[in-house]
C-alpha cells in the first residue's frame, strides 16, 4: 500500500464514518482528530477496528494512543512503524 | 420499509402473548409491594425460550433474528403485567448473553451460553460506579493482571440482577492513564472469592426486577475470563447498549398497545355527565394522542431489528428510539392514568405501578439527556 493511499483511506473512512457533509479539503493530514473532539472514544475505538482489519496490523490497548491517533499523519506514522 | 409482522413473528408474538397472561401476572400487587423477584417466572419464561432466543442452536439457545426477537418481546409486553421480571430479561439478554455472543472465546460460549439460554444461570452487567454514571467511561474499577490472572478491585452500582445472578459481565480499567482505551470485560462468577453483593436497592418502579451494588476485593479471576481484548471494553460496552436500547423498549411497545386498548374500553364506557368519557374532547384527545405515539414509536424499534439483522450499525437509531419511546412510555402511562382518573391512582388497577416502572425507562441505558447529546454528535453538533 503507497502513502497515499494510507492517507487517502483514512481520510475516506473518517469523513464518511464521523464527519458526514464536512468537505475532504477540510480534512487535512495534520487536522487534529482526539483532541479536538471529533474523535471520541468509541469514535477511536472504530477508527482502531478499521485500521486493524484493512491494514493487518494489530493494536495493543496502549498503542491506541492521543499520539499514535490524533491526526492522519501519525495515525500513518503508526501504521508504517508497526509494518516495518 | 415494511414494518408489519411477517405470519411467523405474528405466530410468535400471539405465543407470547398466550403465554405471558397465563405465567407471568399472578401476584403481582404483592410482588411488586414486596420487591419479590419471580424465579417461577424467570424459569417459565426459559422453558418457553425467552433467555435463548437469539442465541445460536448450537449453544442451546433457538436462534432466532432480531426482528424476531423484538416481535416476541412485544408480545411479552402486551400479555404480561410484570415489567420488572422483563426488565430483568432484558437486562441478561442483552449486557450478559450478547457480550458473550459476540466477543466471547469459543470456550466461553460453551462455558456460558447453554446455562444463560435455558435459565440455569442469571447474568448481570457491571459497568456504573458510584462516581461513573452517564460518564461511564470514567470508572475506576481496576483490573490488575497478574501472571495467568486478572485482579479485580472496585465497587459497581445500579447493577440489575445482581442478587439472583450467576455471572457477572464486568468493565474496569487495566490502565487508568489510558482512559477509555484502558476499559476491558470480564466474566466473573458470583462464587469467586472477593466479589460481595451488596444490600438490595429498593426502587420507585421495576421492583421486581433486584439490584445492589457488587463490590469487588482482590478479586482474582483466571486470565480466560477476560471477554475480548484488553483496552476493547467499550466496544463490547457499546455494542451491549446499542442492543438494549432498541430491544428494550419493545416490550413497552406491548404495553403501550395493551393501556390503549384498555383506556379505549374505559372511555366507551365509563359513563359521566350522561354519556361516555370518550364522547369528551378531552378525554379523546389523550387517547388519540396515546395511538399516535405507539405508531410513531413502534417503526423506530423494528428499524432496529431490521439494521442489524443487515449487519448494519444502528448506534443512531437505536438512540432515536430509546428517547422517543421511553418518554411516549411516560406520557402513555400518565394519560392512562388521568383518563381512569380516582380508579387509575388506586394500587389495584395496575396503572399506576406501570406509571413507576415507565418512569426508570427515561433513566436507564442512558438518560434521555444522554441519548440527546449522542443524536446532537451525530448531526455534527
Amino acid at each position: 500500500m503507497t502513502t497515499d493511499n494510507i492517507e487517502e483511506t483514512l481520510r475516506q473512512y473518517i469523513l464518511t464514518e464521523f464527519l458526514s457533509g464536512e468537505k475532504a479539503s477540510n480534512l487535512h493530514d495534520d487536522t487534529p482528530l482526539r483532541s479536538s473532539g471529533v474523535l471520541d472514544s468509541v469514535a477511536t475505538l472504530r477508527l482502531v477496528a478499521f485500521v486493524e482489519e484493512h491494514f493487518g496490523i494489530t493494536v495493543e490497548a496502549h498503542e491506541a494512543s492521543v499520539e499514535n491517533f490524533e491526526s492522519i499523519q501519525s495515525i500513518k506514522a503508526f501504521i508504517e512503524s508497526k509494518k516495518n | 420499509m415494511d414494518f408489519e409482522l411477517s405470519e411467523e413473528q405474528q405466530e410468535l408474538q400471539n405465543g407470547a402473548i398466550e403465554f405471558a397472561r397465563k405465567a407471568l401476572n399472578d401476584d403481582m400487587i404483592r410482588r411488586d409491594h414486596e420487591e419479590i423477584f419471580s424465579h417461577d417466572g424467570w424459569m417459565a419464561c426459559a422453558h418457553f425460550g425467552v433467555q435463548g432466543l437469539p442465541v445460536p442452536a448450537e449453544y442451546g439457545g433457538m436462534g432466532l433474528g432480531i426482528s424476531e426477537v423484538i416481535a416476541v418481546m412485544e408480545g411479552l409486553g402486551y400479555g404480561g403485567r410484570d415489567q420488572g421480571l422483563l426488565f430483568s430479561l432484558n437486562a441478561h439478554l442483552w449486557t450478559a448473553t450478547l457480550p458473550i455472543m459476540f466477543f466471547g472465546t469459543e470456550d466461553q460460549r460453551r462455558k456460558y451460553l447453554p446455562g444463560l439460554s435455558n435459565g440455569e444461570l442469571i447474568g448481570a452487567n457491571g459497568a456504573s460506579e458510584p462516581d461513573a454514571g452517564s460518564d461511564i467511561f470514567a470508572m475506576r474499577m481496576r483490573a490488575e493482571k497478574r501472571g495467568n490472572t486478572y485482579v479485580l478491585n472496585g465497587t459497581k452500582t445500579f447493577v440489575s440482577n445482581a442478587p439472583v445472578a450467576h455471572l457477572f459481565v464486568v468493565y474496569a480499567t487495566i490502565d487508568a492513564k489510558l482512559g477509555p482505551m484502558g476499559i476491558t470485560g470480564f466474566l466473573v462468577d458470583s462464587n469467586t472469592p472477593g466479589l460481595t453483593v451488596g444490600r438490595k436497592l429498593e426502587k420507585m418502579g421495576l421492583r421486581t426486577s433486584p439490584m445492589s451494588e457488587v463490590v469487588f476485593d482482590d478479586c482474582v479471576i483466571p486470565v480466560e475470563n477476560r471477554l475480548g481484548r484488553e483496552g476493547r471494553g467499550v466496544a463490547v460496552f457499546e455494542c451491549s447498549m446499542e442492543w438494549e436500547r432498541g430491544c428494550i423498549l419493545a416490550n413497552y411497545l406491548g404495553l403501550m398497545r395493551r393501556q390503549l386498548e384498555s383506556c379505549i374500553d374505559y372511555a366507551r364506557n365509563r359513563k359521566q355527565f350522561g354519556k361516555p368519557i370518550g364522547k369528551f374532547q378531552s378525554v379523546a384527545n389523550r387517547i388519540v394522542d396515546m395511538k399516535v405515539r405507539l405508531d410513531a414509536c413502534r417503526p423506530l424499534v423494528y428499524r432496529i431489528g431490521q439494521l442489524k439483522q443487515q449487519n448494519k450499525a444502528a448506534v443512531l437509531e437505536s438512540s432515536i428510539a430509546k428517547l422517543l419511546v421511553s418518554e411516549s412510555l411516560v406520557k402513555s402511562c400518565q394519560d392512562a392514568l388521568q383518563i381512569f382518573g380516582g380508579y387509575g391512582y388506586m394500587v389495584e388497577q395496575g396503572i399506576e405501578r406501570d406509571l413507576r416502572d415507565a418512569l426508570g425507562s427515561t433513566l436507564y441505558s442512558g438518560t434521555s439527556e444522554i441519548q440527546r447529546n449522542i443524536i446532537a454528535k451525530s448531526l455534527g453538533i
